[in-house]
């Protein structure tokens, strides 16, 4: 149980980590939309590539972020009947829900978005704009990030609601 | 089986499922996948369907017009939390509050700015339960009243722009309208834009928050009692200074967000940067920009955003199976046969949408439902600026609709314990009457909507 509890608290150290940078990330997005912005309005310049570097971040930020949010309990839920239900039944519906519903989700996704994104590696692809971003592939392989942060979380879970379930048991 | 059977016991068993209370997001995609897989095995689903999934999650992903949720959530939070517009409240409170009625008048006019700079409901909503609550039962307001008006109030983020809600919508009713196009035929629609929905919900906003202020000032003339003046040892001109430090700055931050959307001038996500920039400012000029509520702020962002483009990409793994299953036909096939033609066709997907906001929130409903809906009723000749805005005058009573209320939610809160919840039901009620007639008068006067949209593009 105590190894358990350590795997759980060190996925929920890493998510904690990857929030963190995507904080950062959104602090920045405000900063370079405002570029944009100011060189457009202000100097009449643009730069493809810093319009693609803002949404570059903004897909980082939900996507790298879904792990975080989880973490943090934020992905709502329709809680008429869980919010004030019983923590076992909390945990049986987290478990459930995460192995049978979540679990899966991810495993599709990583399944058919690995060709995806590997083929994006192999041939070096870049924005088709001119004078975009160099690198797609690192955009496209936020999806494969997005599935390893929400994977870890939902062991994270998993593991959390194991323990809650059997320390009702023994009280 | 045929595959539309399955479409519809999958819509009722996800919306069952729902209700135990696991994530939307994960529960619309996991329950996709099972019945994906089901259809696979009864050989009505190609499994291999889920193949075009990533290019959705990357069409997601690089939709630049979207980039403006999380910039308008950041500018949001921002004033929330460097207490810009408890400022507001307070200020306006003291305005409005020494007539009958008039705190309640007040906290329209805050959740009317808020809305126009802010325009999450649940942080409006929050914050006047934690200000304007206590002010106006300490002046003696009735609790049912001080409560319906505050949950009425903070939905009013919903449709007054620049609106999250309508970002999203616009971005959906986009999808729906070349689909209608091609229904239809016609080659070159007229796109729709979340500058023409914010155009066109300027007005039946505007309305709605005349609705609201005649409502309460009708109230407090036939029941003085439940909304008393406040009195206050300050004197007028202290007031006056006061509001003037408070209200002038916020407001014009929004004239220069909303300003520039509506003439044109700047795009939804630019000017969204420049409303989240200028909540900055205005935070550091009150000395409220510490690295702590940066750091807040930022990481609140995160996670409000990701939860949006989750259920986002949730919702397109469900609707992706339902169509696989021709559910999407199916709806098409009932729609067109109804009673009634276009008009039935429009009440009938009206009253779903309202009983379905009785328990989910406007995000399903946009994410999973309009696009379900609007190709039929757009392809048929529904205008789809002013479908959107129905839409969305719609959508707002979900917030208010008890028990599921979001709004609701809210309130009970932060709400003090000796708030009866059934006041806080019963207070909502005539709010939800007064949005009802709204959502009647637009669907009856379109120009309500279309009007402004079209005279200034």
């Amino acid at each position: 149980m105590k190894i358990l509890k350590s795997i759980s608290s060190f996925f929920d150290l890493l998510n904690k980590i990857t929030g963190s940078i995507c904080a950062f990330f959104a602090a920045s997005m405000v900063v370079v939309v405002l570029a944009v912005v100011i060189l457009r309005y202000g100097f009449s310049i643009s730069f493809i590539w810093m319009q693609e570097a803002y949404v570059w971040l903004h897909a980082y930020i939900f996507m790298m972020g879904s792990g975080y949010t989880y973490l943090n309990n934020e992905h709502v839920r329709i809680d008429v009947i869980y919010r004030g239900a019983s923590i076992k039944y909390k945990s049986i519906v987290d478990i459930l829900g995460n192995i049978f519903l979540l679990l899966p989700f991810i495993y599709i996704i990583w399944k058919f978005s690995f060709p995806f994104v590997a083929r994006s590696w192999s041939m070096n692809e870049i924005s088709r704009e001119v004078g975009g971003l160099p690198s797609l592939y690192i955009l496209k392989s936020a999806i494969l990030i997005f599935c390893i942060m929400l994977f870890l979380q939902a062991i994270s879970n998993i593991i959390k609601s194991i323990i809650n379930l059997t320390s009702i048991d023994k009280s | 089986m045929t595959p539309e059977i399955l479409s519809i016991i999958m819509f009722f068993s996800t919306l069952t499922l729902l209700l135990f209370g696991f994530p939307v997001a994960f529960t619309l995609a996991g329950s996709a996948l099972f019945f994906g897989f089901l259809g696979d095995y009864l050989d009505i689903f190609n499994f291999r369907m889920l193949g075009f999934f990533p290019q959705r999650i990357f069409g997601v992903m690089i939709n630049e017009p979207l980039v403006a949720v999380p910039l308008f959530i950041f500018m949001g939070i921002m004033l929330e939390k460097t207490k810009i517009a408890a400022g507001l409240l307070q200020s306006i409170g003291e305005l409005f509050g020494t007539t009958k009625g008039g705190l309640g008048i007040g906290v329209v006019i805050v959740g009317m700015l808020l809305a126009a700079s802010t325009g999450i409901v649940g942080a409006t909503v929050v914050t006047m339960g934690m200000l304007s609550l206590p002010t106006m039962l300490k002046a003696g307001y009735d609790q049912k009243i001080a409560t319906g008006t505050i949950c009425a109030a903070g939905t009013l983020g919903q449709i007054i722009p620049p609106s999250i809600v309508l970002v999203l919508l616009a971005d959906i009713l986009q999808g729906a309208n070349e689909e209608a196009a091609l229904i239809a035929g016609d080659l070159a629609p007229n796109p729709i834009t979340a500058i023409d929905l914010f155009a066109g919900a300027m007005l039946p906003g505007l309305m709605l928050v005349v609705m609201f202020i005649i409502f309460i000032y009708f109230y407090a003339k036939i029941y003085p009692d439940s909304c008393p003046p406040i009195k206050t040892t300050r004197s007028r001109q202290e007031i006056y200074i006061e509001a003037f430090k408070n209200v002038l700055p916020p407001l014009i931050l929004i004239l220069l967000v909303l300003g520039s959307i509506l003439l044109g001038v700047a795009t939804p996500t630019e000017s969204a940067s420049v409303g989240a920039a200028g909540a900055a400012i205005l935070a550091f000029t009150k000395g409220e920009l510490t690295f702590k509520n940066l750091k807040d702020v930022s990481f609140s962002t995160v996670r409000l955003s990701s939860f949006v483009f989750v259920i986002l990409i949730g919702a397109s793994m469900f609707s992706l199976v339902f169509r696989g299953f021709k559910g999407d036909e199916l709806i098409e096939h009932v729609l067109t046969t109804l009673p009634g033609g276009q008009v039935g066709a429009l009440i009938i997907v009206m009253l779903a949408i309202f009983f379905l906001g009785f328990f989910l929130d406007y995000i399903e409903i946009i994410f999973v439902i309009v696009p379900l809906v609007g190709p039929v009723l757009i392809a048929n000749g529904a205008d789809p600026l002013w479908l959107g805005i129905m839409i969305s005058l719609n959508l707002q009573t979900s917030f208010l609709t008890p028990p599921f209320g979001f709004s609701l939610f809210f309130l009970r809160g932060v709400a003090p314990p000796e708030i009866q919840t059934k006041n806080i039901y019963r207070g909502v009620l005539p709010y939800i009457g007064i949005q009802v007639l709204a959502l009647i008068i637009v669907g009856f006067i379109p120009e309500i909507a279309t009007w402004l949209p079209r005279s200034i593009f």
